[in-house]
């Protein structure tokens, strides 16, 4: 805001120049609010199970709600917009977005093979239980 | 009172160690001594040790990396002389000793001298290139150096207190356990890897931002020269890529300390997950280190072929694709460990594919040498060198990259001769060439030719006949980190081996006679110019050495090889640019911080070694006290007075115009004279080359920027945990399971606490903002309380489990969901007390600039921690809850 000067960038975090006063200022912050308390409540309510779900639906509704909500986390609290200038928060955050996709998804891969390509019984793979040791 | 410290960690009983520690601490207390005799201390402290001039930062790391290059050399001497006479005996090296020789040299080898070389020539030379003054947190930069020379320290003094790891450089459990190696060894490692990993990816977060937002007026991404690119590529991969490392190490250290199973043999711990977690960091780490060298030879290409570098779009196409292709191979160091054909085939074949891009670079570097003014100095040297030596190393990584080849040559001396090929042939022929290259620049002499050549000679005829015999070995069985062996066939290419590292001694010492021969030479190596090899980019513009504020005046860059360009145009008018209007220049000023953070790291690093629990303390509390002070300091810059800029400006200018009226040697108008003829390589027509860049950005958004790529950071490190869970959620190994355990109405709580208090924070911010001082503390206030509130239910949580004997030592499920909520209620913790010292300034200081610049990483920080939560209530909670 007073130290835009020049350049065409946002600061991470920094609200939007539509929210000069406090008043729109904070209404942001109160839909933010209101959003994320709403897609928590679903989440529990998703988890605990009701009989209007599809049981094994469940994981995916939980994993969309949870991505919604930090979806809305970003947008409302941390500001982060798809605006000319904030492409460069954006292009920063797509990068770690894609790190974290890599390593969870990854591994999860990864240890699933070997899991299940190294399955042995379990006193075997104990060394302290091993004949010679 | 001293944990497990007693005089019997002093290796009384061996020899070689002591004897080696003993030369070395009298020759450290030797030039203690002399630098105290000399009155240099004053000198050195307000000079060099509080510096945070990236320059002085930057040859500092260099300096470092060229010690310890010595040291892991040392490790790398013994190894080959072992070897040579262990056919059927012992040799002179027993195991356990040989085998903290080879960990300690790949240690040693890849981050104290590898990383520091790299981020030493980084510091150098990139902020000169971008034509700015420094990078973008200059005293964060002087604690990254610092916390890598703690680890420097922790790790050499190993050598003479306690004993160093005997599980190779990368300490895999479970031999790494507590239980296989129940010594003091692993724990240095760990801890000196720690500090120095927060050192590291401080370095990245700083350069990122320097590269992204701290540039000269019109350098914009598609001008910046090669070696920017590759340093932003190499920062990159750091801040993804460390704070995997810190995760996969922080468990292995709760193993080791808290009796977790992450990675142990018993109640569900999977060792697999380690090695799986450090390769994807350990891959990456390799680009981190090539990267920058390649940015090095492209530079060198360039400059001493007389002409601009060939395909510069797809030098950046390419390096931007191995930055991110380098996160897609790390499987092929474990092809062997039971991954399926699928799995295999996948990483097989992205290994394969990063060798397109790095192609593409030899042929870019071939065809800017062709039809060029070729002159061979010894940095030109060094990068012919590397392309035929790195060519012969991609090629048998290319062969490793291949499934079933890999299950022959897997661990095998052939491994050993990959990777000392690319690392040798790639990264450190690239590093001594920058060394050659930008020394006159440091140091305002040139480095001597004559023993920079003999020593080049020596070093790649040593590297060829000490490796190329272990491609031998390796096909004929022989595995890596061997103390002895039965096969006398291998005897005689150890032989050789070990006359190759002989050879690679004498580069060394000529390296050291050329440093002491050009020292004492250096009235006749002088530079004047600022321009001794008649350079193409804006390092060169300015004296040599730089003044401390790298320009007069930021130079404007309207193209290309800004400073080739510049020089061009006034080496035809035979004048130069108009004498510019000199304004006041505001500098960093020095900063003990990071020499005293170092101070306390070494102290924690050291009582968590030996378990001095009081002095763990002790350590933590300096280092949070002093990062206390350097936020409550008044005044962080100085100015240079316009007259002063003037007046050291003028020397400058004195001799550029000596070299532009054409009588300066060597230095002459190249090409066409026409000063508007198009270069066909430039990128006047990219989208966005129009889009002029206005220069540095902000304080406010360099921070914030900076921060932000902390906080990715941050996700990374997560990730890890995330990951380590998601595997590990299964292993209950007989115990209660999450159905058992976890009581949702708490954690609905929780969640309600955190969303409020980051509401609060949003409130805190919009307050601030406008200046409204009762508001801001009430909603700090109010946000703390509420952290307080949720940090109060999750210890109550924690207490509980363990009162149950549901502890972390009880399952790898427990282990994994203790430290990935534990670890978020750790940064809340570390929030509340960052809250209240904010509070504490913004109430005696009011809204300054620096406090509320603070004020928006804070609001940042506490706002990404509901996000990671959300993360943990979904996966953790609810779907390990729900039906």
């Amino acid at each position: 805001m007073s130290d835009h000067d020049h350049h065409t960038d946002t600061a991470p975090g920094e609200q939007e120049n539509g929210h000069q006063d406090v008043a729109s200022a904070v209404r942001n912050y109160l839909v933010g609010l209101v959003l994320a308390a709403a897609l928590t409540a679903g989440s529990f309510w998703v988890a605990s199970g009701p009989s209007a779900l599809y049981t094994p639906g469940v994981p995916m509704a939980l994993a969309a709600l949870a991505i919604g909500q930090m979806g809305v986390h970003l947008a409302f609290f941390l500001h982060i917009t798809t605006g000319p200038d904030n492409t460069n928060n954006v292009l920063a955050l797509a990068f770690g977005v894609l790190i974290v996709g890599i390593v969870i998804a990854g591994s999860l891969w990864i240890m699933y093979h070997l899991n299940t390509n190294m399955m042995v019984p379990g006193n075997l793979m104990d060394v302290h239980t091993q004949p010679g040791l | 009172m001293l944990g497990k410290l007693s005089w019997s960690a002093i290796p009384l009983d061996q020899p070689i160690p002591l004897i080696a520690s003993l030369v070395v601490v009298v020759a450290l207390l030797a030039v203690l001594a002399w630098i105290t005799i000399k009155g240099h201390w004053p000198y050195l402290w307000s000079e060099w040790i509080t510096s945070v001039d990236h320059k002085r930062i930057g040859v500092m790391y260099c300096l470092l990396a060229l010690i310890m290059l010595v040291r892991g050399f040392i490790d790398a001497l013994m190894m080959r002389s072992q070897q040579a006479i262990a056919y059927g005996s012992q040799g002179y090296l027993p195991p356990e000793h040989f085998n903290q020789i080879f960990s300690a040299h790949g240690t040693i080898m890849i981050f104290l001298v590898a990383m520091p070389f790299v981020i030493g020539l980084m510091n150098f030379a990139v902020p000169l290139q971008l034509g700015v003054r420094d990078v973008a947190f200059p005293t964060f930069n002087s604690v990254s150096l610092w916390l890598t020379a703690s680890a420097a320290l922790l790790i050499n003094m190993s050598l003479f207190i306690g004993e160093f790891a005997q599980t190779g450089w990368l300490v895999y459990p479970p031999l790494s356990e507590l239980k296989f190696s129940p010594g003091v060894g692993v724990d240095y490692y760990l801890w000196a890897i720690q500090i120095s990993g927060i050192g590291t990816l401080l370095t990245g977060i700083n350069f990122v931002t320097t590269i992204l937002k701290v540039r000269a007026p019109g350098m914009t991404l598609t001008r910046m020269p090669i070696f920017c690119w590759t340093a932003l590529a190499s920062s990159l991969l750091i801040v993804a890529a460390f704070p995997i490392l810190t995760a996969t190490l922080g468990m292995l250290l709760l193993d080791r300390y808290l009796g977790f199973h992450f990675f142990t043999v018993e109640a569900g711990g999977n060792p697999m997950m380690y090695i799986n977690l450090i390769w994807a960091w350990g891959h990456p780490e390799v680009y981190i280190l090539i990267l920058p060298a390649f940015g090095v030879f492209s530079e060198v290409v360039s400059t001493f072929s007389g002409k601009p570098l060939f395909g510069y779009r797809s030098m950046i196409v390419a390096t931007m694709a191995i930055c991110v292709l380098s996160f897609f191979v790390w499987l092929h160091h474990f092809f062997t460990m039971g991954a399926g054909a699928n799995v295999n085939g996948f990483f097989g074949v992205a290994t394969m594919i990063i060798a397109v891009p790095t192609g593409v670079k030899i042929f870019n570097w071939l065809f800017t040498m062709w039809g060029g003014r070729i002159r061979f100095n010894t940095p030109l040297l060094w990068t012919i060198a590397f392309m035929v030596t790195f060519t012969i190393g991609g090629m048998t990584g290319v062969l490793l990259a291949i499934p079933p080849v890999d299950f022959v040559l897997h661990n095998s001396l052939f491994l050993v001769a990959h990777f000392h090929n690319v690392l040798i042939g790639g990264l450190l022929f690239g590093c001594f060439a920058g060394y050659n290259y930008w020394f006159p620049k440091a140091f305002g002499f040139k480095l001597d030719e004559k023993w920079g050549q003999a020593a080049f000679w020596f070093w790649v005829i040593g590297f060829y006949v000490a490796f190329m015999p272990l491609y031998v070995l390796g096909l004929e069985g022989m595995t890596r980190r061997m103390q002895s062996y039965d096969v006398a066939g291998w005897q005689p290419w150890l032989i050789v081996a070990a006359g190759g590292a002989a050879l690679i001694l004498c580069g060394i010492l000529c390296q050291v006679g050329q440093l002491f021969v050009s020292i004492r030479n250096r009235a006749a190596l002088r530079d004047h110019t600022g321009d001794p090899w008649d350079g193409r980019t804006l390092e060169w513009i300015t004296a040599s050495p730089p003044p401390v504020y790298n320009f007069a005046v930021l130079p404007n860059v309207t193209g290309e090889e800004a400073y080739w360009g510049l020089k061009q145009t006034a080496l035809k008018r035979q004048r130069l640019s108009d004498l510019p209007a000199y304004e006041a220049i505001e500098l960093p000023r020095n900063s003990p911080t990071g020499f005293v953070v170092a101070f306390f790291a070494v102290v924690t690093g050291f009582a968590f070694i030996w378990h001095i629990w009081w002095m763990v303390l002790v350590g933590l509390l300096g280092a949070f006290a002093v990062f206390v002070v350097f936020a409550w300091r008044d005044r962080s810059e100085y100015e240079l007075r316009p007259e002063a800029v003037a007046r050291i400006d003028h020397e400058r200018r004195q001799a550029r115009i000596a070299m532009v009226e054409g009588r300066e040697p060597g230095i002459a108008v190249v090409g066409p004279a026409d000063d508007t003829a198009q270069d066909p390589n430039q990128l006047s027509q990219w989208p966005g080359a129009h889009e002029e860049f206005k220069g540095p950005a902000s304080k406010r958004i360099i921070s914030a920027y900076g921060f932000w790529i902390f906080l990715l950071s941050d996700f990374v490190m997560f990730s890890g945990f995330y990951a380590a869970y998601a595997v590990l959620s299964h292993a209950t190994a007989g115990g209660p399971g999450p159905k058992d355990l976890f009581d949702l109405t708490t954690v609905a709580l929780e969640t309600a606490f955190l969303l409020l208090s980051s509401f609060a924070c949003g409130m805190a911010t919009i307050a601030s903002n406008v200046r409204n001082m009762l508001w801001t503390q009430v909603s700090y206030l109010i946000t703390g309380l509420l952290g307080a509130a949720f940090l109060y239910l999750e210890v109550n949580e924690f207490a509980r489990l363990l009162a149950d004997g549901n502890g972390p030592d009880r399952s790898a499920f427990l282990s994994s969901f203790f430290a990935l909520v534990g670890l978020h209620g750790l940064h809340v913790t570390v929030g509340l007390l960052w809250l209240g010292t904010m509070m504490a300034q913004v109430w005696t200081k009011g809204f300054r600039p620096d406090i509320m610049r603070r004020g928006l990483s804070f609001a940042l920080f506490w706002h990404a921690l509901d996000i990671i939560w959300v993360g943990i209530f979904t996966n953790v909670y609810l779907l390990g809850t729900s039906p």
